[in-house]
């Protein structure tokens, strides 16, 4: 491998065309990546938007800010776009496209036009669904239940499931593009057993995207199909069976988790061996465990009807896949630990994003072990639990890796340092933030504080005043980021290639990278995370 | 040039072989089997299928990776089609 | 698109060979989707005909399996041609390939002649659900969700079919602009696939929805 010397790059990616139509018709890989981070921010303010007035609404215990029907749409419309619009693409196409290729040692991903293609399938989905949000809302709830749905609701539920169902075509695209890529496109000597964890883990959450999102497809066009023709596929009075939707919507939508939480695990695979300056321990099994949950993933959807009337010899099986589902990601909690053993840890800011994502995706993760239990999970059901219970997984875990991953991947993308310090205090302010936020609604799940209400009894007044007060110190925690990160672009210090003497072939190239990556195809000649060869190397070069 | 993977004699046998199958789970239709019915009529097109796929679609003929991504895709739907049913065979349990 | 040298070999790979096994295992990945969007139809169709098994044996007797029978041998008959297509395009006729492409279309046209007259017969019959349901025998609405089932399934097939022919004329066009040759044939092969696949699917749904009510029909 050429050792890492700064070459003054006149053209790297970013300055190699200029103009806008060189943005919105660019096949580059990065490009793409960027244009994802553009969108994906702008949705996820949009559905934090939402999320405030939804916290604003529960300060007061009878609401004081919106009625009942306008809070349905108001946690609809948060779910959509946070779940469709953000979580789902935030990380694989936004790190994920911009250093597969780069991690592989390729010039780009296998289908480029397919790439951008998906961009803009992503654009127009999140246009109709924002569409649907314009012309007065949806109020199904996220989950688009039936016969609710179908046969009830008389706001814009086939405007908003078209929004999701054309995002669907972006999310099969982009798994459909990695799958190739990482098989076909490797540098030569890249062995699988070489890969980088992020790649392994992406892999991972490929096959789920190719293989999941078909069904949701299928699943809410027939409920378009049933409310446009006024047929019953699903609706109970017309013979139909509401528990066939939420079986199709969850063999999706559970696998859809993995999705979400995949990818920040890939991030922090990297994060930890970095900055704990070893390689990851038991390398082997954190890439088996990825493959092993988009596996089992699939087969304990099951768990999310424990009430809605399916049969008691199935819920068991779900119940018991479920704690299963729990031994790979054990495993991988497990081993980050153990890489931060004895490592010599330094403290930058996208280690505290790491080392708070594996505290709150512990959390999350056993709290997803009561809820699998079905004693307990009667009890709970729909319940603010359930709520505290996926926001530490999607927020504690899929935001956390995507806010460490920004920051670890920033110089490279950028060419250009963040102010430390205030990367540190806002990393801390999201973590108290985010759980003052939500650990009080595990309280408030347990004493029974139904999710999806307008309104509440006034027992639970304080422990909802706690949670909006963190929700307003957890919004700071999101701006900030986007406000330094956005000026450092522009005054930054010039980073170098390699800032965090990281091991990874990305991290071999000039900061920003040139347009086709590498100067010329690297040749792998060693394993991933091998600090001491890099160290030789350096001293060498 | 490599020579063409499939010959055309081979896809003509295909071609015949799927027409015969065609008149047979027709002719076997019309015969009263009760349950049994629908088990011939997918099984027989099971076997079309696996024909097509096989040689109009080069699968025999492919590498390893082909073969699992094809063999990929019917587990999957297996596993949405079985873990559901058994939903509803159980039901009728309780 | 026009300079046939300009297709041989994308910038993002480093060989021919690599090109076109990606893009084969992406068309493969793509048809592995497309087993899970129909998988879903096939779904909803098994649990709905494991309740209701004598309606949807009822609902299946209202097939014309004269009609259903003849498209299943022109469909499998469009397959031949397209894998003949393929044939001629790995061995560089690009003569033949045209004929071929053109046969297998004009196969595809006849098959969707064929449904939308059953379509048709239907609609006149009060079979097709939603408001034009009109059925007097017992229990109408199991039936009416055989019918619904088979309009969505039989329909989403006739859409594949639609795009296969836009794909078909796509490579018909490049063909006679000359961009295909013994080397260089990925699409062809790619269309080939979708193509056999979109007849996979038609299998099945012959055996379900016409094959099963057949001993109900009087001869």
């Amino acid at each position: 491998m050429t050792p890492a010397v700064e070459v003054p790059v006149e053209r790297n990616y970013l300055d190699a065309e200029t103009g806008i139509k060189s943005w919105l018709l660019t096949l580059d890989h990065k490009r793409i990546g960027l244009l994802y981070v553009a969108s994906v921010t702008v949705l996820f303010f949009i559905g934090g938007f939402f999320a405030l007035l939804m916290r604003l609404q529960l300060l007061e215990p009878y609401g004081w800010l919106v009625g009942p029907q306008i809070y349905n749409k108001l946690f609809t419309m948060h779910g959509i776009i946070m779940v469709w619009f953000f979580l789902i693409p935030s990380i694989p196409n936004t790190l994920g496209n911009f250093f597969i290729p780069m991690m592989i040692g390729a010039k780009d991903v296998a289908f480029p036009k397919l790439n951008l293609l998906s961009w803009y399938i992503f654009n127009l989905a999140a246009f109709v669904a924002l569409y649907s949000m314009i012309r007065g809302g949806v109020d199904t709830g996220w989950t688009f239940y039936t016969p609710f749905s179908t046969g009830f609701s008389t706001t814009y539920v086939s405007t908003a499931a078209l929004g999701v169902f054309i995002s669907g075509f972006s999310s099969i695209l982009t798994g459909l593009n990695f799958i190739v890529t990482i098989h076909r496109m490797r540098a030569p000597g890249l062995t699988w057993f070489r890969l980088p964890l992020f790649i392994w883990s992406h892999y991972a959450t490929s096959i789920i995207l190719v293989l999941a999102t078909p069904v949701l497809a299928i699943t809410l066009l027939m409920v378009m199909v049933e409310r446009i023709f006024r047929v019953g596929i699903y609706d109970p009075a017309l013979g139909g069976d509401p528990v066939l939707f939420q079986h199709m919507f969850w063999f999706y939508s559970h696998p859809a988790v993995y999705i979400m939480v995949l990818p920040a695990m890939a991030v922090i695979s990297e994060l930890v061996p970095t900055f704990s300056r070893k390689p990851l321990f038991g390398y082997k099994f954190v890439a088996f465990a990825s493959i092993a949950i988009a596996a089992i993933g699939f087969l304990v959807w099951g768990h999310h009807m424990f009430v809605a009337g399916q049969s008691m010899y199935s819920a068991l099986a779900f119940s018991f896949l479920s704690y299963l589902v729990a031994v790979p990601s054990a495993i991988k909690v497990f081993n980050w630990s153990a890489t931060m053993y004895k490592g010599s840890i330094s403290w930058d800011t996208p280690m505290l994003y790491a080392i708070g994502f594996i505290g709150l995706f512990t959390v999350g993760g056993m709290t997803g072990l009561f809820l699998a239990a079905l004693g307990i999970d009667v009890h709970v059901t729909d319940t603010y639990f359930v709520i505290a219970h996926f926001h530490y997984i999607m927020v504690g875990g899929t935001v956390m890796g995507y806010l460490g991953g920004m920051h670890y991947f920033w110089p490279k993308i950028t060419g250009k340092l963040y102010w430390e310090p205030l990367a540190k205090l806002s990393a801390l302010i999201v973590f108290l933030g985010f759980n003052l936020t939500f650990f009080p609604q595990f309280i408030l799940g347990y004493m029974g504080m139904p999710r999806r209400y307008a309104a509440y009894a006034p027992e639970f007044h304080m422990l909802n005043v706690l949670s909006t007060a963190g929700a307003s110190i957890l919004g700071v925690g999101y701006v900030l980021p986007l406000l330094y990160l956005t000026w450092s672009w522009r005054y930054g210090k010039p980073a170098g290639p390699n800032p965090w003497r990281a091991t990874g072939l990305e991290w071999q190239t000039p900061s920003p990278p040139p347009r086709e990556n590498f100067e010329e195809t690297p040749v792998v000649t060693r394993g991933p995370y091998d600090f001491g060869g890099l160290r030789e190397e350096l001293r060498l070069g | 040039m490599a020579q063409p993977a499939v010959s055309r004699k081979t896809y003509a046998y295909t071609f015949g072989g799927l027409l015969a199958l065609t008149a047979l789970t027709t002719l076997l239709g019309f015969i009263d089997m009760g349950p049994m019915n629908v088990v011939v009529a997918v099984g027989i097109a099971a076997v079309k299928a696996s024909l097509i796929a096989a040689f109009f679609m080069h699968a025999l003929y492919e590498g390893k990776l082909v073969r699992v991504a094809l063999a990929g895709g019917v587990i999957w739907f297996l596993i949405l089609v079985s873990l559901t049913i058994t939903d509803y065979i159980g039901r009728r349990w309780s | 698109m026009a300079d046939p040298t300009a297709l041989l070999l994308r910038e993002q790979y480093n060989n021919p060979v690599q090109q076109r096994e990606s893009s084969t295992f992406g068309m493969w990945i793509f048809i592995m989707t497309e087993v899970m969007l129909f998988g879903g139809l096939f779904l909803a169709f098994t649990v709905y005909r494991m309740k209701f098994p004598e309606s949807f044996i009822v609902g299946s007797g209202d097939m014309s399996i004269t009609l259903g029978a003849i498209n299943t041998a022109v469909l499998i008959g469009s397959s031949f041609t397209m894998a003949l297509a393929v044939f001629s395009a790995e061995t560089g006729n690009r003569r033949m390939l045209s004929i071929f492409l053109l046969a297998t279309m004009f196969l595809g046209l006849v098959f969707l002649g064929i449904k939308f007259t059953e379509y048709y017969q239907h609609y006149q019959e009060h079979r097709a659900p939603g408001i034009w349901f009109d059925y007097r025998g017992p229990n109408p609405g199991q039936v009416e969700m055989f019918f619904l089932l088979y309009f969505l399934m039989t329909g989403l097939h006739a859409v594949h079919m639609f795009v296969g022919e836009g794909i078909l004329t796509a490579m018909l066009i490049r063909n006679r602009a000359g961009s295909f040759s013994a080397e260089y044939h990925t699409p062809v092969e790619l269309t080939g696939l979708y193509w056999h696949f979109v007849d996979i699917i038609w299998v099945f749904l012959f055996a379900i929805f016409y094959v099963e009510g057949l001993h109900l029909h009087k001869l």
